[in-house]
């Protein structure tokens, strides 16, 4: 079967940057995305005159945003699109640069997100629809009440949900660019104040700010410029959907990663067994083991019991959030999608020094934004 | 109360009126002329079942209420202003639509999923609006 991914070529993953995600600061959004851009053109060894188009993902910095900060690396003259789509943002801006490269309308495409803290205003809050409860658009009441669902129906206990953020936070403190690199045990997770049904504060993600860049490249460019091919990431699969009428009560969010996640791994041709990396969203604890369930990296029901066996751990079966995930490593919306995609990059090459997740062949960055909308992306070594 | 309720408007008219007992509320559907369906509130501007306009939409009261599919309390403030602890909890109020509503009290102990809900007014402060509370139906004042 052919996959549209792979008609120019290949697209692959030449470069990745990042600015540290970090709490609210005074610090310009453009020192963020610079930095991250910058990285990206060292990481790769290219020059910022050879990149044809730039697709940025951002959703509280305003309008025009990239033109602003792009303006401070030479003026080429490329294209420059902003993307937005919540908590996807970034990985929807990636998705963009893929298929430009794909279809052979550029040979070097750079996606960025950066991000500041905004004031969260959403669109649902402008549809001129009154609701029962001013809550009903806010992302904790909805993922609290997943998670009671899930602890009920499983016959599970607050722990089992916490040991996500343990791991996580574990995690993110061996992560430079974490926002929070600090371990933490049971005790504190459990002990920290509760928020929303059994979601403790340190099962939540934290908001704040960062930048994360990724530089794309055709195969034939790959060549053409002579990049280093062993340090070249393929992109294998890219898959994005929105939510459909839910099969269950409360069931709406995991098909949608069930079905985004399904048709990436598709386009792959790979099982979900071949997952070495998963990142996804976490911003709640109980995200993770519904979601691991849902993309299929373990059986149905086999969420907690998987993490509590440690084949989630870096060193397991399949490394989730070796990042730090949200929780952890942060979740500035914006760059949230492509920090996966630099963690997974970097990975993949084995250059994820102190916590390195050994052999790894291929992962997955998956990515959920209000809405709801979903968004796989399955990259491999270049070899793979 | 509930001579005092009849004398305040509704905090969301286009999603509840006050019923004949002057204590519970009546919900606002559109039945869609299309496909016969409800949808809440009266004033979407669409059918999300089959995409109809519902420009012929009749608009339609029901006893406010529904069951209890789950419940959470919140313990902070999610927004500017917001008291707590309050429970919200999710509520099938037809077939097909479920909507967050928010419940009378903070104890949780009286509440159980499956079980089945009555919307009632309650005042709020300033003493010119009411707004949509839930209570389990067992009990409640129609």
């Amino acid at each position: 079967m052919s996959n549209w991914i792979d008609d120019n070529d290949g697209v692959y993953v030449a470069g990745i940057g990042m600015h540290a995600y970090q709490f609210p600061s005074d610090t310009p959004y453009t020192h963020l995305g610079l930095a991250a851009v910058r990285g990206a053109l060292a990481d790769a060894g290219l020059a910022w005159p050879q990149v044809q188009s730039a697709y940025v993902g951002t959703t509280s910095i305003g309008m025009a945003a990239g033109r602003v900060m792009f303006r401070h690396l030479g003026a080429t003259g490329l294209a420059v699109t902003q993307v937005e789509n919540a908590s996807a943002s970034g990985s929807f801006a990636f998705r963009q640069a893929c298929m430009e490269v794909a279809r052979g309308v550029s040979d070097v495409v750079l996606a960025v997100g950066v991000d500041k803290h905004g004031d969260g205003r959403r669109a649902a809050d402008k549809e001129g629809l009154a609701r029962l409860s001013d809550t009903a658009t806010v992302p904790a009441v909805k993922f609290a009440m997943m998670a009671r669902t899930y602890l009920r129906e499983r016959g599970a206990d607050a722990q089992a949900m916490a040991k996500v953020a343990v791991k996580n936070h574990g995690n993110a403190s061996r992560n430079p660019y974490a926002q929070f690199r600090k371990p933490r045990t049971l005790e504190q997770v459990l002990g920290s104040p509760r928020v929303a049904g059994d979601l403790t504060v340190q099962q939540c993600c934290p908001r704040g700010e960062g930048a994360a860049a990724a530089i794309l490249v055709s195969g034939r460019a790959l060549r053409r410029l002579g990049l280093d091919a062993a340090r070249c990431v393929r992109v294998r699969a890219s898959a994005a959907c929105s939510e459909t009428p839910e099969t269950s009560y409360g069931a709406a969010a995991v098909d949608l990663v069930r079905a985004s996640a399904g048709a990436a791994l598709a386009q792959a041709a790979i099982p979900a067994s071949r997952l070495d990396l998963l990142e996804l969203h976490d911003a709640f604890s109980v995200e993770e083991l519904l979601y691991s369930e849902a993309v299929g990296v373990c059986e149905p029901g086999e969420g907690a019991a998987f993490l509590q066996r440690g084949d989630s751990q870096i060193g397991g079966r399949c490394a989730i959030n070796a990042s730090g995930g949200l929780i952890g490593m942060g979740h500035p919306l914006g760059p949230t999608g492509i920090g996966q995609i630099a963690e997974i990059t970097r990975q993949l090459r084995g250059e994820a020094s102190g916590r390195q997740h050994e052999g790894a062949n291929w992962g997955m960055a998956h990515m959920i934004g209000l809405g709801s909308v979903a968004i796989a992306h399955v990259l491999s070594r270049g070899t793979a | 109360m509930t001579n005092e309720l009849r004398g305040l408007q509704p905090q969301h008219p286009t999603l509840y009126q006050l019923a004949p007992d002057g204590a519970s509320l009546e919900f606002l559907f559109a039945q869609c002329a299309a496909c016969g369906k409800l949808a809440f509130p009266a004033n979407v501007p669409g059918c999300s079942h089959c995409g109809d306009p519902l420009s012929n939409a009749k608009k339609v009261a029901r006893p406010g209420g529904g069951k209890l599919l789950e419940f959470v309390t919140l313990h902070v403030p999610l927004l500017p202003g917001m008291e707590v602890p309050r429970i919200a909890a999710d509520i099938l109020i037809e077939d097909g639509i479920i909507e967050e509503g928010v419940m009378a009290g903070s104890d949780e102990s009286c509440l159980r999923v499956g079980m089945a809900l009555c919307a009632v007014a309650v005042a709020l402060p300033g003493g010119e609006t009411f707004a949509c509370r839930f209570v389990p139906a067992e009990g409640a004042a129609r």
